[in-house]
């Protein structure tokens, strides 16, 4: 086996970690406070093509695949989850349009969202749904050449930039989920204030209200009555980016706490002496590798893949795995700050409030696990 | 305008580690040094302003293959590569620098920055204009072009000088000329298809220079914690001050 990266992949990973420090730490605690990615920022990382690294060139983007894009999300997340956030619901959107989109449909709303003018999403839970289509609420009638949809979406991330959104609803023939792209803000379409979440700033999770909104024929994504595919390609393949945010948060409570340790002083030495320390870095070091060859392989499986079901399941034991990794590393981190990890003045806070986030979003750790346990028990 | 950016490959500083002072390079990647970038970055500034060629001369262990697509993400149109396993001293670089240079058609400008970021003897561009036979204008901070003349601000120690010098000639830049600009997902990838030649220093010179300079030991400096424990204000601000970090007056 050959782990070792390109030149390319190298060089795009040192491009995400250069603008992260340069441009976006800067602005972090800005961030943090408004809840919200600046404008400038979301242009900068438009401008070193994010928003299209694993969109294929003919739609526009930069067809760099999915190795440099866990490479470069990393990088972004281990300074600020928020914009990296952004980024990976961008492409769970698009990439539905990407593999289920017709020439024309991919014409349409593909190059503006690869070259970040517009910001995609990806609509599927509603308030009293989890991971469950059959609970889904929110309808579609057909009246003519269009579909009438509503319904309340929750947690939707990218709802309040311009963009297409990728929906799902009862179709009312088929009685079935299907996918359709809402272009946002058209007739019918408002949004919440963004939630007040614990970490992930910047990323905006806000509830859609979709109240007879007007959705031509053409906006069907697949075929009527078969979103359930669309929805499973998304729980798996938005796994990739949550990952890497996951991934970029133990690297920088892995950092913070090296960090520390080698700053803090007791009796005259640091911290770093002393064994106690010791076995919390070697701690995070093993939870970290272990996070980021996982993250990587499920990148190089995303390039490479052989079948759906393999993937799925790689991306469900990857999930669970990293995200959790996170949160284990973020809290020894803090354990090695001692008090002063308390203190917002230290990085280690928001880390570990960051953390916190990846085991509940896109997929609980145990959905992920029965995901798991269901393929590995099966037959 | 022809315009040629000479660039160090080094190892990767961010990377290196030191034990028993000595700097561990096992697995430690290659990169450009810092103020090359700046010297590219500012031939890219004059590209922009002036219809110009801009091709990056490095000398190295066959690893440039690599190190330099850095250099063609960041702009550069193409790449004359020269490659040597040994290490190589300023005098031999500069010869084998000033040799790859003259293969080359009407340059007008050849760059440098001002020191390399591993060893930073600030001699090659210098050893390579008297080669050459150019004129040489060190620690530019500013470039202005009138005509074929170029006007340059030279930062130096007390004060900024401005010089002009009519073309060919060699040009070294300090960091603070600008901002190295961060190349984009697609400059990286294009960066592989942009065309680079590379030859072997036996095949560019008859004879390989020999070194002048003998390298005898390549130390860390020594750092420690002084452990000076201080009672008063007064006392601390004195220690500050006898360490050199009293300020002026």
């Amino acid at each position: 086996m050959d782990f070792t990266l390109t030149k390319e992949e190298l060089l795009i990973q040192k491009m995400a970690r250069d603008y992260a420090r340069q441009a976006i730490y800067p602005v972090v605690e800005k961030i943090e406070k408004d809840n919200r990615v600046p404008d400038e920022i979301l242009e900068g990382l438009a401008e070193l093509d994010m928003f299209g690294l694993v969109i294929p060139e003919e739609f526009g983007g930069a067809g760099a695949g999915y190795i440099s894009y866990v490479l470069a999300m990393e990088q972004i997340a281990r300074v600020a989850c928020g914009p990296a956030m952004i980024i990976s619901a961008h492409n769970l959107g698009l990439g539905a349009i990407a593999n289920f989109g017709t020439d024309e449909q991919r014409a349409q709303f593909m190059p503006k969202a690869a070259k970040g003018e517009h910001l995609a999403s990806f609509a599927f839970t509603e308030p009293g749904t989890g991971s469950d289509p059959k609970q889904l609420t929110t309808t579609a009638v057909r009246d003519g050449d269009h579909f009438v949809i509503n319904g309340t979406k929750r947690f939707i991330t990218n709802a309040g930039y311009k963009g297409p959104l990728v929906v799902f609803a009862v179709e009312a023939e088929s009685g079935q989920p299907t996918g359709f792209i809402v272009e946002k803000f058209c007739s019918g379409y408002t949004v919440s204030k963004p939630w007040d979440k614990l970490g992930w700033h910047g990323g905006d999770l806000v509830d859609i209200y979709l109240k007879d909104v007007k959705v031509p024929v053409e906006n069907v994504l697949g075929k009527i009555g078969d979103g359930y595919p669309i929805l499973q390609f998304g729980i798996a393949y938005g796994k990739i980016g949550m990952n890497s945010v996951a991934l970029g948060t133990t690297l920088a409570a892995y950092e913070e706490a090296v960090k520390y340790a080698k700053e803090k002083t007791h009796r005259g030495q640091p911290i770093a002496k002393f064994q106690a320390i010791q076995l919390q870095i070697a701690e995070i070091a093993g939870l970290y590798e272990s996070s980021r060859w996982l993250s990587y392989r499920l990148g190089w499986l995303a390039n490479n893949p052989k079948s759906y079901r393999d993937f799925a399941r790689e991306a469900a034991l990857s999930k669970f795995v990293v995200a959790r990794n996170a949160q284990e590393a973020a809290r020894i981190a803090l354990d090695v700050h001692g008090s002063y990890g308390l203190m917002q003045d230290y990085d280690i806070a928001r880390i570990y409030r960051d953390a916190a986030m990846g085991p509940q979003i896109e997929g609980v750790v145990h959905m992920q696990q029965i995901i798991l346990a269901g393929d590995i028990l099966k037959g | 305008m022809n315009i040629v950016v000479a660039m160090k490959q080094i190892p990767d500083l961010q990377q290196i580690r030191i034990r028993d002072r000595k700097p561990v390079l096992d697995d430690v990647p290659f990169t450009f040094g810092n103020i090359d970038k700046n010297a590219l970055e500012a031939a890219m500034q004059i590209k922009e302003k002036i219809d110009s060629q801009v091709i990056v001369v490095a000398v190295g262990s066959s690893e440039l293959e690599d190190t330099a697509k850095e250099a063609l993400a960041a702009g550069a149109d193409e790449a004359r590569l020269v490659i040597w396993e040994d290490g190589l001293e300023s005098s031999q670089s500069a010869r084998l620098i000033a040799a790859a240079i003259k293969q080359l058609d009407a340059i007008d400008l050849i760059m440098f920055g001002e020191g390399s970021g591993d060893n930073y003897s600030s001699q090659v561009g210098s050893r390579v204009a008297q080669i050459l036979e150019l004129p040489q204008v060190g620690y530019v901070s500013h470039i202005e072009f009138q005509g074929d003349v170029v006007r340059l601000t030279r930062s130096l120690e007390d004060c900024e000088q401005t010089v002009e010098v009519k073309l060919p000639a060699v040009v070294t830049v300090t960091s603070d000329i600008n901002v190295v600009r961060i190349p984009s997902v697609t400059q990286i990838l294009k960066a592989g298809r942009k065309p680079k030649e590379s030859i072997e220093a036996e095949d560019l010179v008859t004879v390989i220079p020999v070194p002048l300079i003998e390298t005898i030991s390549n130390l860390a400096p020594e750092m420690q914690r002084k452990q000076i424990v201080v009672k008063t204000v007064q006392e601390l601000v004195k220690v500050l001050a006898d360490e050199g970090f009293g300020g002026r007056g």
